[in-house]
């Protein structure tokens, strides 16, 4: 059961999100062309009008994808699971970790396309000619290091990357989980969401606040200088907020549905 | 043979508000039910609690012995009173989703009703009127065989000439070991086709009774006798 609901997550979700994803191509295509012919040299001023208007098109479009696909994804999830059609998905017989696991799988998945897309479509802008796989790996050092690791290798790009993949999905099994903790309120369930959302991202911001005053401390007792590597820490933030949020998620669907 | 629906003590309330008090009630199998009640009288959350979409705040409620759950939806075939469709999808691709989630939905069933209420299965859901999607839904939900169908105002959205034929399609097509709920206030329409009656006033059950033995006893329809039972 859970391929078919993922065939039917996919099915509903790419009209939308595979024209956006498009358009971050085809923006690109027009933004490298534009930088490319050096538009910006001409003294024609209609000419340098319009290589401008395709540069903001081009930044807009990529504000406009983010957003956008951040957006429907979440206005899916909630007119899918607790809107009219929630009586749909809700007396299927398949078990509800299949609708949480199946709708999370598909929304992380065109999180990870768009964001792909953004990066490569950045790279490819601003990429000298010739040099793009030059590029491409300054660009992984950076992230890694940024991450934390000081040497780039398989292992510290492998696990970034799964970092981040975590990440990623615990950020999206937050949304999945305050949508579900609205369904208390029995009138205001979006403003309730809304509410758990940013309750539960000052606690976010709380805990980070903690584990570096605690690692501070534990420095300075025992003298040592760790800080600690960016992505130990998001890694194993992330896979417990993945279990919070998942466990939230599911004691909501299964044990509290309140469909109007 | 243990009843399709048992209500223990069934209780459900909204903050301090009762929508279902201390419900008891056993539904036979092989019987077209009728439950019967003026709006808010708690018809649509009994139905929901039988689908697994509300809790119970107290008390239980077994179908076929089990309690609501992955197993008894494979059992119960659902109107809801509401346009559940995604209107993205064709009428053709819910005929194969109903296919893929429920091993008892019969497609050629499905089409040759969508055939005779002159329903085009490539149309898009958000392009038919109210009336047809629920038209649609009906037809998905009466293509099961299914042990328990639960129908949350089956004709109170479709104009008075086609009520006829859904109740026609709704009798026809039902398996006949399998108990039909009907929840409706148009009791003059569905009178005919009912076998038995459970009467629903502030979330309690004040009469359970067969059609027939009401008319029987009363000397009048089932609609002239709820009429007077909850007149205002």
């Amino acid at each position: 059961m859970l391929g078919k609901l993922m065939k039917y997550e996919w099915q509903s979700t790419w009209k939308l999100l595979v024209p956006m994803n498009l358009l971050i191509v085809v923006m690109t295509i027009f933004a490298c062309v534009t930088v490319r012919v050096d538009i910006f040299d001409t003294n024609n001023s209609a000419v340098v009008f319009s290589a401008v208007m395709i540069i903001m098109t081009y930044v807009a479009s990529m504000f406009v994808v983010m957003v956008g696909t951040a957006i429907y994804l979440v206005y899916r999830f909630y007119t899918s699971t607790y809107g009219d059609q929630g009586y749909l998905l809700h007396t299927l017989p398949v078990d509800k970790h299949h609708i949480i696991i199946a709708k999370v799988i598909v929304s992380a998945a065109w999180v990870l396309l768009s964001s792909f897309l953004m990066y490569t479509s950045v790279l490819f802008l601003f990429a000298s000619e010739g040099d793009l796989f030059g590029e491409f790996f300054e660009g992984m050092e950076s992230i890694v290091e940024g991450a934390g690791n000081n040497k780039i290798n398989l292992f510290a790009v492998m696990i970034t990357l799964v970092a981040l993949i975590v990440g990623m999905l615990a950020r999206v099994l937050k949304v999945t989980a305050c949508i579900s903790l609205g369904q208390l309120s029995p009138n205001h369930k979006l403003l309730t969401a809304f509410a758990f959302y940013f309750g539960i991202y000052i606690v976010q911001q709380i805990v980070n606040g903690v584990y570096y005053v605690l690692l501070g401390y534990v420095n300075r007792r025992l003298s040592t200088y760790y800080y600690g590597r960016s992505w130990e820490y998001t890694l194993i933030a992330g896979l417990l907020y993945c279990v919070i949020f998942y466990l939230v998620t599911w004691y909501m669907m299964d044990k509290k549905l309140n469909l109007d | 043979m243990e009843p399709i629906v048992q209500c223990m003590g069934l209780t459900k309330t909204y903050g301090g508000k009762i929508a279902l008090n201390q419900i008891y009630l056993n539904l036979e199998r092989g019987r077209i039910i009728g439950l019967l009640g003026p709006n808010g009288s708690g018809k649509t959350t009994l139905i929901k609690i039988m689908n697994g979409l509300l809790q119970p705040t107290a008390g239980d409620i077994l179908i076929g012995g089990l309690k609501p759950g992955v197993e008894t939806k494979y059992r119960i075939s659902y109107l809801p009173e509401r346009t559940y469709l995604p209107p993205g999808m064709k009428v053709m691709e819910m005929v194969q989703y109903f296919q893929d989630f429920y091993p008892d939905f019969r497609v050629d069933r499905a089409y040759d009703m969508l055939a005779r209420l002159q329903i085009q299965p490539y149309e898009r859901l958000k392009n038919l009127s109210k009336g047809t999607k629920e038209k649609v839904q009906l037809i998905l939900v009466m293509s099961r065989d299914a042990d328990l169908y639960v129908l949350d105002e089956p004709i109170a959205g479709v104009d008075p000439a086609s009520r006829d034929y859904i109740l026609h399609t709704i009798v026809q097509n039902y398996n006949r070991n399998a108990t039909i709920l009907l929840s409706t206030h148009l009791i003059s329409d569905v009178e005919n086709i009912l076998d038995e009656v459970v009467f629903i006033r502030y979330g309690s059950i004040i009469l359970q009774a067969g059609a027939e033995q009401i008319r029987r006893n009363e000397g009048k329809s089932v609609d002239r006798f709820f009429r007077e039972v909850f007149a205002c």
